[in-house]
């Protein structure tokens, strides 16, 4: 035990001297991440990327890997509170330290919503609306076009954080772009086919990406954001398609299929299955996969009106 | 919104329509709209005060052929960081037996090696469950075992300090003072002053392993030692110890005071593994928890106060916990408690609990427990319960009690 102690404290101190430690709490944050900062980051993730990003499991094995980090890169905006801050809380990191509303304090902190137009802000406050995100919609990495905010957001910290190396962090940061931006006109062209469509999804999580597409998202099959589907609320909705002309039913990849598939059976409409998150599916682990993943389940279940 | 501001403002310089804007003025006002949406949220001084949650717990029992509708409590929580040093939490807990401050404690968040010390009123880190509350159980009762080994909640007034290892995996040590261990512990009363060899420490060592992807185990130990326990004998009023005929307390009904070989040990050993696919997150998974104690003092007659042998006693429980979507989660627990005095009187309770989840912040749950012992006259006895638990606000009581 003395051994393995001493081994594991002489391993921790020879990783320390190496690159920056970042975590990412999510995939696709971790692969920007790696983009920008190149061989001068070591990422470790949090979740994994099936997860629901409200529900990710709070593990021991989290605490030291932020207790160790230099800095952590979240999406913000309330999204990640359920294991973000209690393992902030945990970690003993004075670079990280737990806010209970910016979910980070420190110059360690690495808030990817600056910046981001955010919507859907909350104009009062009650849980009577469900599970409400008070600073406004929190998924705003499910719409491609914030991309760049994210890693412009995720440059710019690292420079602060690590001076020394700015200039390569901006030289990686724009090689990034110049892959994506490419990638962004590409799909922007691709989306116009689903431009009008109306759809309903199962969580009120795709405002973001409703907004890049152009489908009109018209309700959800959750009674109110993480409020579950009750029987009355389904018919009302299944009406609703009906009256509307809905043909397109949105699952997140973490919600079980039956309801959906109920729904969308119902109604005519086809269902798309996506991720919130990079990883949700194999082979979609980066930011651009995992946006082409999401924009090819959308076309191929609504594209064709 | 953004389409509906952007048009405002378009329209409303002048009806000078004629003229299309440019677009560099499209662009700027997409750009003045953009920060003005993306604009940090809450600004006022309201915003420094701490975060509230409130949970309420109440629950109908019916056991033996009686029945009774019980308030259980109304838990108060306020949390929020007190300066770049430290931050703070209170709870206070009202219940049928009054309110009183379950928790009020400051705990550091910067100091240096990887140390966190927390100090005031707290729930001490013994065990896992014996630190939750009530509410926060996996059961409607508190396990059986654990009220009588630890008295209640492991609420203590002192000092703790923990140390998280720089190691790459999960390994801490704590260390803790306190008055005593369990606010429903008879031993001693909180509030009096006392001498070093009286006050209650602790230590323990957790550590953490994941096991593959989906699985994991956690394992702790603690030992809670009590260097002396002073019981004041007064089954002999006026006693005369000296034998100059004049009793040695004349003022009260004291005898003497049993000081020697008085200590206490409270050994508990906690394992927990935990099955919980990515996909599922804290909906789906099992949660298999088990913890044996150990306790060792020397026991005092109960009427007479006088000094009995030292008894080693075991309790313990182990629970399974399934979780099967957003609302239901069975669930069974049995726990055996060995009599703190007599150590071969074991009490047996089993019991079945099934929750439903209503949302994050409502429960329901019910549970039938059948509770015996070895005593052959005793009677067996039967406990259904059915518990409503809400959470208004924030109420959360964070990664130790996850």
């Amino acid at each position: 035990m003395k051994s393995l102690l001493l081994l594991s404290l002489l391993l921790a101190a020879a990783d320390a001297r190496a690159a920056l430690r970042i975590v990412a709490t999510v995939p696709e944050l971790a692969d920007i991440t790696r983009r920008v900062g190149g061989d001068l980051v070591k990422v470790d993730g949090l979740a994994r990327g099936p997860e629901d990003i409200h529900q990710v499991v709070m593990k021991p094995s989290f605490v030291t890997k932020l207790n160790r980090a230099d800095a952590v890169v979240y999406l913000g905006l309330t999204v990640e509170h359920t294991f973000l801050t209690g393992l902030l809380g945990v970690a003993r990191n004075d670079k990280l330290m737990s806010d209970p509303v910016k979910q980070c304090a420190g110059p360690g902190c690495i808030d990817c919503s600056e910046g981001v137009p955010v919507l859907e802000r909350p104009e009062s406050l009650s849980r009577a609306e469900g599970e409400i995100h008070p600073l406004g919609n929190p998924h705003y990495n499910m719409s491609p076009e914030n991309g760049p905010v994210i890693a412009g957001n995720i440059a710019r910290r690292l420079s602060e954080i690590d001076p020394s190396h700015a200039a390569d962090y901006g030289r990686n940061l724009k090689a990034y772009l110049a892959e994506l931006e490419p990638k962004l006109a590409e799909w922007r062209k691709r989306a116009a086919a689903l431009k009008g469509v109306k759809a309903v999804s199962y969580h009120k999580d795709v405002v973001y990406l409703g907004r890049f597409t152009g489908i009109e998202f018209v309700d959800t099959l959750e009674l109110k954001p993480g409020v579950a589907p009750t029987p009355s609320h389904l018919a009302r909705v299944i009406q609703k398609m009906k009256d509307q002309g809905v043909k397109l039913v949105v699952r997140e990849q973490h919600f079980e299929p039956k309801t959906c598939d109920w729904v969308a059976a119902q109604a005519g409409a086809k269902v798309a299955v996506i991720g919130v998150m990079a990883n949700a599916f194999p082979g979609t682990e980066t930011f651009i996969k995992f946006s082409e993943h999401n924009l090819d389940a959308l076309l191929e279940a609504g594209g064709n009106r | 919104m953004r389409f509906f501001v952007l048009a405002v403002l378009l329209s409303t310089p002048a009806k000078a329509r004629a003229q299309e804007p440019s677009p560099d003025r499209i662009k700027e006002l997409e750009e003045r709209i953009t920060k003005l949406e993306g604009k940090s949220g809450n600004s006022s001084l309201s915003a420094f005060n701490p975060v509230m949650g409130l949970a309420i717990d109440m629950a109908h029992l019916h056991a033996d052929d009686k029945a009774d509708f019980k308030f259980r409590s109304a838990e108060v929580s306020i949390e929020a960081p007190i300066d770049p040093f430290a931050r703070g939490w209170t709870i206070v807990n009202g219940g049928p037996e009054g309110v009183g401050i379950e928790e009020a404690a400051v705990q550091t968040t910067a100091l240096p090696h990887n140390l966190m010390v927390t100090g005031g009123r707290m729930f001490a880190s013994f065990g896992r469950l014996a630190h939750f509350h009530d509410h926060e159980l996996p059961v409607v009762e508190r396990p059986r075992s654990l009220d009588t080994f630890i008295g209640g909640e492991t609420q203590a007034d002192g000092l703790e300090i923990s140390w998280l290892a720089p190691t790459p995996f999960f390994l801490t040590a704590t260390a803790g003072a306190y008055n005593k261990l369990g606010g429903e512990n008879p031993r001693r009363a909180n509030g009096t002053a006392r001498s070093l060899y009286e006050f209650t420490y602790l230590g323990r060592l957790a550590t953490y392993a994941d096991v593959g992807e989906d699985h994991s185990i956690e394992l702790g130990v603690t030992e809670a030692w009590t260097p002396r326990r002073f019981v004041t004998d007064t089954s002999i009023p006026g006693f005369d110890a000296d034998g100059d005929g004049n009793p040695d307390f004349p003022n009260t009904s004291a005898g003497f005071t049993t000081k020697k070989n008085t200590w206490r040990t409270l050994t508990g050993v906690d394992l927990t593994y935990r099955y919980q696919p990515a996909a599922g997150g804290l909906y789906k998974g099992v949660v298999w928890g088990t913890e044996v104690m150990q306790n060792n003092e020397r026991r005092f007659d109960p009427a007479r106060n006088t000094p009995t042998d030292r008894v080693r006693s075991y309790a313990g429980f182990s629970y399974v916990w399934l979780k099967l979507g957003r609302h239901w989660r069975p669930g069974a627990m049995i726990d055996l408690s060995e009599d703190l005095d007599r150590a071969r009187r074991l009490t047996r309770t089993y019991t079945a609990f099934l929750s439903y989840d209503v949302t994050e912040f409502q429960r329901l749950r019910v549970a039938y427990s059948r509770v015996s012992d070895n005593v052959p006259a005793n009677p067996k006895n039967d406990v259904f319960a059915v518990q409503w638990t809400a959470t208004l606000g924030k109420h959360v009581h964070g990664f130790r009690d996850r």
